[in-house]
């Protein structure tokens, strides 16, 4: 009696535990397969910040690095400027133009993405 | 246990709701659109009062069902010993505890406006934070970042059906008391008429997640690794299942840290709801901006089943930033924007704030702004995140609103402050002398002072934020608000580029009278009644009389304010500057140049100088425009093209060649140390003589408070004048030059009659001031006009005379005005003649007059003058070669000799 439910329990942890294989599998497959890998941005380089939905694109002293503009504390969406730095709405966490922290509770740095111009300079192509 | 069927508790009051929430859920699911959640919730909240009713039910029933969970779970604890549940079945309690409040933020977030938004980016990053399967369970949890599709289906199924599940198992029960099934659904019709669920307008900045999650958000906000949260909801889970299941003391423990904990996050959830604004900053009820952002969250007005609008109205009205708006219902076919500003672009409430779903009168326009673009409320108009926020920052920076200059000399000139360079803010002015005579006589013209009336600018018009310069109201709305009766107005004022010299006459027509000066016109101490019938007079803000004088030669060539003065000038460039020409940009030589253009490329140009130019000029690609010397922006109306330079007029659109300075002004000799306008203003208004007294008696004003008052400080007025003015010189770090100069302050001030105390002396000073009188002429003073002039020097009016005499030259001076019996000095002069004066002598301190070396040096040419004509050859040549000329001259020549 108590090998079969022994055995039972097993067969059900191994069940459940297949099943979150398969489940894991499957997200991250459809993750990897449908993941856009290059994203295109207008450009404007007279725009020193530029919010672009999930980027932001700063263009000082004639050089332009896009950041991810999810703040790297929770995520949140970054979208507007206080002077000459980029502050969090969620938490109030604040961020310098070259992405450095000023302000926690953010201690990373914001994220920044690989990005290149255009050949014609009106778009910018962010993604590796 | 039989007993207890019947009888009511949390436990079956939470039944009740769980199936009104469920059968409300239905019937939400007809008009909800998960692929546009936002504009389907804002439609229903518009157009749809029996959808908006049944959003709010389910919305109510949600609430209360979490409520009653939580609360029929404490009783639990609280009556009965020990629980002692199974382990397997506490387990999926405790669980449930979990699944309740990820279906209420499930439901949270299918709202899909910016708080739901932010608060999907968080759940989001906190799953993925999760080791081994944090990935695959965020995106199977919320799915692709702009899809709801995963979102619903979980909180419609995956765990309404555990939640089912589990309250069966352990009540096994499905359906609660029918009258508690009754008593609930028909409390919560009450509620869900009387409150409408909430909806952000996706433009206050205040963001924050649902009621039971700010205690958790502040939580996040101390947190620098926020994943840690995470191990709270474990342990709260863990003590839920202890609590449940264990024994003992084990039990005793858990559900009283169970019950710390709820009193430690009750105190959180207090602090987050109604202490924290903007940005999660700390704030409080009696802060300037606690209404809009704290109580923003709070506003539910009532379910409307009548809208005072007929649908067709509010069918036809257009989506905005992907919202639908109430107002434009009712205020159809309102027109006269601009493109930019047209209401099927922004809406109304992006500028008049206010609630865009209710649908009756009083509850849309509640906490409405009348008049948007005053700088106490620009923050959350003009200002909004997707609009100017960099503007109405740094516009209360800039002098026309803190007024910097003129509140920094007023404390200088009675004795309140040693310098008069001080940096200062209107908004920070005190009790003293010196600061009421401000509040008295001098600050209204600011900025910050707002504008309560609707109704176009005029030369009455003081301040009004970014109205005062950019509002226009077209001949339609100007006479439709005129004739308003209270009916819907259509034609709405325009809010642009268009800022013309009549936006600037207000303020500028007073005290350095810049707007007077450059159209030609000089005040007077004339009467209204005393006032010539003459085309030469002009009566302005129906009393004061102005007299026709030359007008700027820009002024004559069709150029407005706005030509010259760029909008970082204008509205400021962030920095907080003491004086009013130390925010000025634009000089003369910035476009009348001389050599090699400064330029930049219209690529390269700033955002905003980008965005102006091609709303003013629509292209301007390729283009090089010219870039000021001092500040280096650019000015968008000008563009350099085959070595030529043009200007285009701002409002006009008339193109102009650029003139280079005449070779007279760009020799690197003589008068290279002076400015321009030193010698190209015509005429500059002047004012000696003036006495300020306080009266208690009198009635006055306070301009802070906008508010009549007993007492105020008087002026009484000395004499006003139009002639060239005085120069002086100016000393910075770069450079030392020779500048026009007025008498700002000769004045007296009676001290004790502000104080009561007999032993306050009359304050007495006598300060020139610095000036840019704004009357260009093309052409320059003579030499004359300079170097015999005894204005020009500094002496004052009277007759300066050179006299020879036994071989030899002396000059002499006698003056037109008695001396003043505080200094011994005319009432007009600046200097005694052929002295130094030092100490307090100017409203800048860099500023100085002539000293008497420098005196001598002009007077010396001032001599050879009076003989040779000032385009004879010789005195052309001088120009160049002045101390070899002398050293050639005749024994007729004979120089003045110096005491």
């Amino acid at each position: 009696m108590n090998d079969r439910r022994t055995f039972l329990k097993i067969a059900l942890a191994g069940i459940v535990a297949f099943f979150v294989f398969i489940w894991n599998k499957l997200t991250l497959y459809h993750l990897k397969t449908t993941k856009q890998q290059r994203t295109t941005v207008p450009f404007t380089k007279n725009k020193e910040v530029f919010f672009a939905d999930q980027y932001i694109i700063v263009t000082k002293n004639n050089a332009t690095t896009v950041f991810s503009a999810h703040c790297t504390h929770l995520g949140c969406k970054i979208d507007k400027t206080e002077g000459d730095r980029l502050v969090c709405p969620c938490h109030g966490s604040e961020y310098d133009l070259q992405g450095n922290v000023i302000k926690g509770p953010a201690y990373k740095n914001l994220e920044v993405l690989p990005s290149q111009l255009s050949d014609d300079g009106q778009n910018i192509i962010i993604g590796a | 246990m039989s007993k207890k069927k019947n009888k009511t508790t949390f436990g079956t009051l939470s039944l009740a709701m769980f199936w009104l929430v469920v059968l409300s859920g239905v019937a939400l699911a007809i008009p909800f659109d998960v692929k546009d959640p936002y504009l389907s919730i804002s439609n229903m909240m518009v157009v749809n009062p029996w959808a908006s009713f049944i959003r709010n039910y389910h919305y109510w029933s949600s609430q209360f069902f979490l409520i009653f969970s939580l609360i029929h779970l404490y009783e639990h604890y609280h009556y009965k010993g020990k629980i002692g549940l199974k382990k397997g079945l506490s387990f999926r309690l405790s669980l449930a505890v979990l699944i309740i409040f990820l279906a209420m933020i499930t439901g949270f977030l299918l709202k899909g406006d910016a708080d739901s938004q932010q608060a999907r980016q968080i759940l989001q990053t906190l799953t993925e934070r999760l080791p081994l399967i944090g990935q695959s369970l965020a995106f199977s949890l919320l799915g692709a970042p702009e899809s709801y599709q995963l979102i619903y289906v979980h909180h419609i199924a995956t765990f309404t059906v555990f939640i089912a599940i589990a309250m069966v198992e352990h009540g096994r029960k499905f359906w609660p008391p029918a009258l508690d099934f009754v008593a609930s659904s028909a409390g919560l019709l009450i509620f869900s008429y009387f409150l409408s669920a909430p909806l952000h307008d996706n433009l206050n900045p205040a963001v924050k997640g649902p009621w039971y999650f700010v205690g958790f958000q502040e939580i996040l906000h101390w947190l620098k690794h926020p994943e840690w949260s995470l191990f709270m909801f474990l342990a709260v889970l863990i003590l839920v299942y202890l609590a449940n299941s264990a024994k003992g003391k084990t039990m005793f423990l858990s559900k009283r840290s169970l019950l710390i904990f709820v009193g430690l996050y009750s105190v959180l959830t207090i602090v987050g709801l109604f202490f924290r604004g903007q940005n999660w900053k700390w704030t409080t009820p009696w802060s300037q901006e606690y209404k809009s952002e704290v109580l923003h969250n709070f506003r539910t007005p009532a379910v409307n089943f009548s809208p005072e609008f007929e649908l067709n109205e509010a069918l036809a009205s257009p989506v905005i930033q992907g919202r639908k708006e109430s107002c434009l219902a009712c205020h159809t076919g309102t027109h006269g924007f601009t493109d930019s500003h047209r209401a099927e672009a922004v809406g109304c409430i992006s500028c008049h704030s206010g609630n865009p779903f209710a649908t009756a009168k009083e509850q849309s326009h509640r906490n409405m702004i009348l008049i948007p673009g005053n700088l106490a409320n620009a923050q959350q108009s003009c200002g909004t995140t997707q609009c100017h926020p960099q503007i109405t920052e740094r516009v209360p920076t800039g002098l026309m609103a803190t007024l910097s200059g003129m509140i920094s000399v007023n404390r200088f000139v009675f004795n309140e402050q040693d310098t008069p360079d001080e940096r200062a803010h209107v908004t920070q002015l005190g009790n003293s002398a010196a600061d009421e005579h401000l509040q008295n006589l001098c600050v209204r013209c600011h900025l910050g002072n707002p504008k309560t009336e609707p109704g176009p600018v005029n030369e009455f018009s003081r301040g009004g934020g970014c109205l005062t310069c950019h509002l226009n109201y077209s001949p339609e709305a100007e006479k439709e608000l005129a004739e308003n009766k209270g009916e819907i107005m259509r034609a709405h004022p325009e809010v642009s580029l268009k800022v013309t010299n009549n936006h600037c006459f207000g303020c500028h027509s007073r005290s350095g009278r810049i707007s007077t000066n450059y159209e030609g016109w000089h005040e007077t101490t004339l009467t209204k009644k005393e006032m010539p019938d003459s085309a030469h007079y002009r009566l302005i803000e129906g009393e004061r009389v102005f007299v026709k004088k030359q007008e700027d030669v820009h002024h004559k060539l069709g150029l407005e304010c706005i030509d010259c003065h760029h909008s970082y000038e204008l509205m400021g460039d962030g920095n907080h500057y003491a004086h009013q020409e130390n925010q000025q940009d634009v000089q003369c030589s910035d476009c009348h140049i001389d050599g090699e253009p400064r330029t930049i490329a219209a690529e390269d140009l700033d955002n905003e100088s980008a965005i102006i130019a091609a709303l003013r000029f629509g292209n301007i690609a390729g283009k090089k425009l010219l870039l000021t010397e001092k500040h280096k922006r650019a000015l968008i109306n000008t563009y350099v093209e085959n070595d030529s330079v043009y200007f285009i007029t701002k409002n006009s659109g008339k193109k102009m060649t650029m003139r280079a300075p005449a070779a007279v002004c760009s020799r690197n000799e003589a008068h290279s140390s002076l400015s321009c306008s030193s010698c190209h203003t015509s005429w500059a208004p002047t004012c000696i003589g003036c006495h300020n007294a306080y009266d208690a008696n009198e009635r006055g004003y306070n301009m802070i408070e906008n508010r009549e008052q007993k007492g105020t400080w008087v002026e009484y007025i000395g004499q006003y004048e139009a002639k060239p003015p005085t120069l002086g010189i100016r000393k910075s770090k770069d450079k030392t030059e020779v500048v026009p100069v007025i008498p700002g302050m000769i004045m007296t001030i009676d001290m004790k009659s502000y104080t009561g105390n007999e032993n306050d002396p009359e304050i007495f000073h006598r300060l020139y001031a610095p000036t840019s009188p704004h009357t260009t002429s093309a052409k320059g003073r003579s030499c004359v006009s300079c170097h015999n002039n005894p204005v020009a020097l500094g002496y004052g009016e009277g007759e300066l005379n050179y006299v020879i005499a036994n071989g030899k030259g002396t000059w002499e001076f006698s003056s037109q005005y008695a001396a003043d019996p505080h200094d011994g000095l005319p009432a007009d002069a600046w200097i005694d003649f052929l002295k130094t004066r030092t100490e307090k002598v100017a409203t800048r301190s860099d500023l100085f007059p002539f000293d008497e070396q420098q005196q001598q040096r002009i007077l010396t040419v001032g001599a050879c003058l009076t003989c040779h004509d000032e385009n004879s050859e010789v005195m052309q040549q001088s120009l160049n070669h002045f101390e070899e000329l002398l050293k050639t001259r005749t024994q007729q020549c004979i120089l003045p000799e110096w005491k």
